[in-house]
């Protein structure tokens, strides 16, 4: 096997995501392709948890539609995974051998013929090492050896965690290892059909959307963030709490989201790059702030972590249907910038192309990232991290330009007009949210109104000819293509293989830049299309929508596949959705 | 360095100013305006952050970095500004309704967290704005367009919330006495911390004339007492508590409290013992 999908289901306490976490970090450290999902149902603690992880020797660009092997503490935890968790036909399940469930009511369809196998984890723990919590590092060791998991990166990846701080837990969460793989070889000899025979290649990384933004933030030279605690954003918040004060910057963890985005509004004001994240309900509440930004023309960098809506919807799920808002909330005509990562590495970009974007053309812009590509882990290569450099930089005064003269918001070609910061002398102004003239001075005059619509507005298209924000996949010269946009994007890619697997010739478009639309960059990668099919996770078709009444460029026959989001996409639901649009009968 | 003798008329605009006559706020600007002279701050070194209210276009008269920002904000975004570049004083502006109604929420919150920020509080005791409608410090059973048969709740009381908040400068003026208010204004840019001046300062126009009358009649000068404290925490609290006199002057100040900004010095001060970065490059050894 070249790759494998593992699923591991257990209540809080289980270890579960610490289980994931390792096969994941040792599949990194082998140069192996790792992709892990967790999933929480809504209890803080002791809730059920899930981890998802698909080992691979080749990329992979998402979860994995169906699990080959599964691993539980109990059934009834898994129960309650049936939603998410799809088995494949002839996996393996593998089970608390203490379990009470009966084998007729294991809740896995008949017909998927899955092969159960008990496994004496928690008596192995409790009696072997009288540590009963050492069950999930059981577990880790019958993996390892069923699956041909690289066991001494397993346990490097332990050593570091524990090694130099708790020696004692290390030694028995490796002993627990080797007594699960020593159980596989002395009750299991002949094994299972899914062993990965995969060569790796040079040692990855491993991190998650949130923190690869994170990342990105302080490469791109982040001084100020401001945030409020909100599921799924936090960890962006927790992470440059912890690290951007090593850098001089500082973090402040505000009273509310009004006061989260109005800091980094005032930061940036005196010079900061700032930035500030949340999820749906807490960009509902930024608008406000968003709104000035783009009046008073602040660089602004602005992370939505998209969770299920509306309202507080479903906090620890993912969805894409905060286009809309990105797009067109605050009151007025505002512009903006909306950026979306696709992936975990993507993360790291956008957050720099964002500053870029923020602090070159004054105005606030978007990251919208979701649940999906924000929460997962990936293993990630170092060299794509710093691929692409940008140089951010804010168009100051000139000395001559300074003085009694100034004129902050003045008339310029591209729109941009220079910013004197609090502090340079002569630079005195004055700026609000009211509608002003280029000195900042207030007026109600709606011719003024007007001539400052068109200086804001001017900065769109140059934006949207700026470079290197559309990537195509698959058949270049492809007269049907898959249209995408941020986390969409690994399962959309998956089923373009799919679909020319199977020999049709597809490709997938998946804009980083949503807004203001690169144009130009679509018209090229649709040059040829014919047919073309959106694919989303918003139950209203949003981006089908936003395409349908902000392009031109898209062919007459132009369908929509979307849903409401939750569960992620998956491979085969595109893949079918790829068929049943192409046009011609597709071979079943 | 030579210092630059700079009298008030060098922190004027030439921005039209829209307040009725006979506004208290100009009495407040006038108070800034020699406040930040006597002090020579150099306008360049000076922001000024208001939100919204007839008061909030302060911003706008003085020669500084000004921002007339958005209703019941300008305490956040004077923070975060503070934050990054220390170096500037930082006034903060707004009437009643914007900081102690709408922006209550960050009055309480700039209190607890201390940056080193001088908020000047026009309280009228209405909103001017837009034309007459209840304000938090309205008193009871005021008639006014939102109130036709009189305000039934009751006002808050800003100075005692500050107290007891743990504010370090807490002061009321007049808008009537310029001079008095001055001298509370520049102390309150001296004081390291976050300094509150709450500032009546009469609307003519929807409260009337007699408000100055009433400020007149019922202002009693706390340092005309001889024996007020104000480290007095007790003292304090009690004339934050009168009921038919109003305390002006400064009624609450200590000294010693850790800003801010220090906070954040500090900070990052302990994050470095722990862990130094060369180069952010570095930090991907964090993900291995």
């Amino acid at each position: 096997m070249e790759e494998v999908v593992l699923a591991i289901a257990g209540s809080g306490g289980d270890g579960v995501i610490t289980a994931g976490d390792f096969i994941t970090k040792s599949a990194a450290r082998k140069g192996l392709h790792a992709f892990m999902l967790k999933s929480y149902g809504p209890q803080i603690r002791g809730g059920e948890s899930s981890a998802r992880i698909r080992v691979s020797a080749r990329p992979v660009y998402s979860q994995g539609d169906f699990v080959d092997v599964l691993a539980v503490f109990s059934w009834k935890d898994f129960n309650r995974f049936i939603d998410e968790i799809e088995l494949r036909e002839g996996a393996v399940a593998l089970y608390d051998a203490s379990d009470p469930t009966p084998l007729e009511a294991v809740p896995i369809p008949k017909e998927k013929n899955v092969r159960l196998i008990p496994v004496p984890f928690k008596k192995l723990a409790s009696e072997e090492l009288k540590v009963p919590l050492a069950k999930n590092m059981v577990l880790l060791g019958v993996l390892a050896e069923l699956l041909n998991l690289p066991a001494d990166a397993l346990k490097d990846a332990v050593m570091q965690k524990f090694g130099k701080k708790r020696p004692e837990a290390a030694e028995i969460n490796i002993k627990a290892i080797d007594l699960g793989s020593a159980w596989v070889r002395e009750n299991l000899p002949e094994g299972i059909p899914y062993r990965l025979q995969a060569e790796g290649g040079e040692p990855k990384l491993v991190m998650t959307g949130n923190d690869a933004l994170a990342f990105g933030a302080i490469k791109a030279g982040i001084n100020f963030y401001a945030g409020y605690p909100i599921t799924p954003a936090s960890p962006i918040l927790e992470f440059l709490a912890r690290e951007l004060p090593r850098f001089g910057g500082a973090v402040i963890q505000t009273e509310d989201e009004l006061a989260a985005v109005t800091m980094a509004v005032g930061a940036s004001w005196a010079g900061a790059r700032a930035m500030t994240a949340s999820s749906g309900p807490g960009i509902s509440l930024k608008q406000e702030g968003i709104g000035l930004a783009a009046m008073a023309e602040i660089p602004l960098v602005v992370v939505n972590v998209q969770r299920a809506g509306p309202s507080t919807g479903i906090p620890s799920k993912t969805e894409q249907a905060d286009l809309f808002q990105a797009i067109g909330g605050t009151h007025g005509d505002s512009p903006r910038v909306v950026l979306a990562p696709a992936d975990v590495e993507d993360n790291f970009q956008v957050a720099v192309e964002a500053f870029y974007l923020a602090e070159k053309y004054q105005l606030p812009v978007y990251i919208l990232s979701d649940q999906f590509v924000g929460e997962r882990s990936e293993t990630v290569d170092e060299a794509v991290l710093f691929a692409r450099e940008r140089e951010i930089k804010r168009k100051l005064p000139a000395p001559e330009e300074l003085g009694e003269d100034y004129a902050r918001y003045k008339l310029t070609e591209d729109g941009v007009s220079p910013m004197a910061l609090p502090g340079m002398k002569g630079g005195q102004h004055y700026i609000s949210g009211l509608e002003h003239n280029e000195k900042g001075w207030p007026t109600s005059s709606g011719t003024l109104h007007q001539v400052m619509s068109e200086k804001r507005a001017k900065k769109l298209p140059l934006i949207a000819e700026e470079s290197g924000f559309v990537r195509v996949y698959g058949d270049e010269d492809a007269k049907f293509a898959v249209l995408a946009w941020g986390s969409s994007k690994g399962a959309v890619r998956e089923a373009v293989e799919a679909a020319r697997k199977k020999g049709l010739k597809v490709k997938a478009i998946v804009p980083q830049l949503i807004f203001p639309l690169p144009e130009k960059a679509l018209d090229a990668a649709l040059k040829g299309v014919e047919r073309a099919l959106v694919v989303e996770l918003s139950f209203s078709a949003q981006f089908y929508r936003f395409l349908r009444a902000f392009y031109d460029g898209l062919p007459k026959a132009t369908y929509s596949y979307a849903r409401a989001g939750g569960n992620p996409l998956q491979v085969q639901e595109v893949l079918k959705a790829i068929e049943a649009h192409y046009g011609e009968k597709v071979e079943a | 360095m030579e210092k630059v003798k700079l009298t008030a008329k060098d922190y004027k605009t030439k921005i039209p100013i829209v307040w009725c006559p006979g506004c208290g706020d100009f009495g407040v600007l006038a108070a800034i305006h020699q406040a930040v002279a006597d002090l020579a701050i150099p306008p360049e070194k000076l922001g000024v952050v208001s939100g919204i209210g007839c008061s909030s276009r302060i911003a706008g008269y003085i020669n500084a970095y000004g921002f007339n920002s958005i209703h019941g904000r300008p305490l956040p975004i004077a923070t975060g500004a503070k934050v990054a570049n220390p170096e500037l004083t930082m006034l903060v502006a707004g009437g009643d309704g914007d900081g102690y109604s709408i922006g209550m929420g960050h009055f309480v919150h700039a209190i607890r967290r201390n940056p080193d920020l001088t908020y000047i509080v026009m309280d009228n005791r209405i909103y001017g704005l837009t034309k007459g409608q209840v304000s938090p410090t309205t008193p009871e059973g005021d008639v006014t367009k939102t109130t036709p048969s009189g305000n039934p709740e009751r006002p808050l009381n800003p100075l005692a919330l500050a107290l007891e908040l743990g504010a370090t400068y807490i002061a009321q003026g007049f808008s009537g006495n310029v001079k008095h208010l001055k001298e509370l204004i520049k102390k309150g840019i001296e004081h390291k911390g976050f300094s509150l001046i709450n500032v009546l300062s009469p609307c003519v126009t929807f409260r009337g004339k007699q408000e100055y009358d009433y400020v007149r009649q019922h202002g009693v000068y706390l340092d005309e007492l001889g024996d007020y404290d104000p480290s007095d925490w007790n003292k304090a609290h009690e004339a934050t508590q009168w009921r038919d006199k109003l305390p002006i002057g400064v009624i609450y100040h200590v000294h010693g409290r850790k800003t801010l900004g220090d906070e954040i010095a500090e900070v990052q001060a302990k994050a470095r013992a722990k862990k130094v970065y060369k180069d952010v490059r570095e930090l991907i050894d964090t993900f291995r």
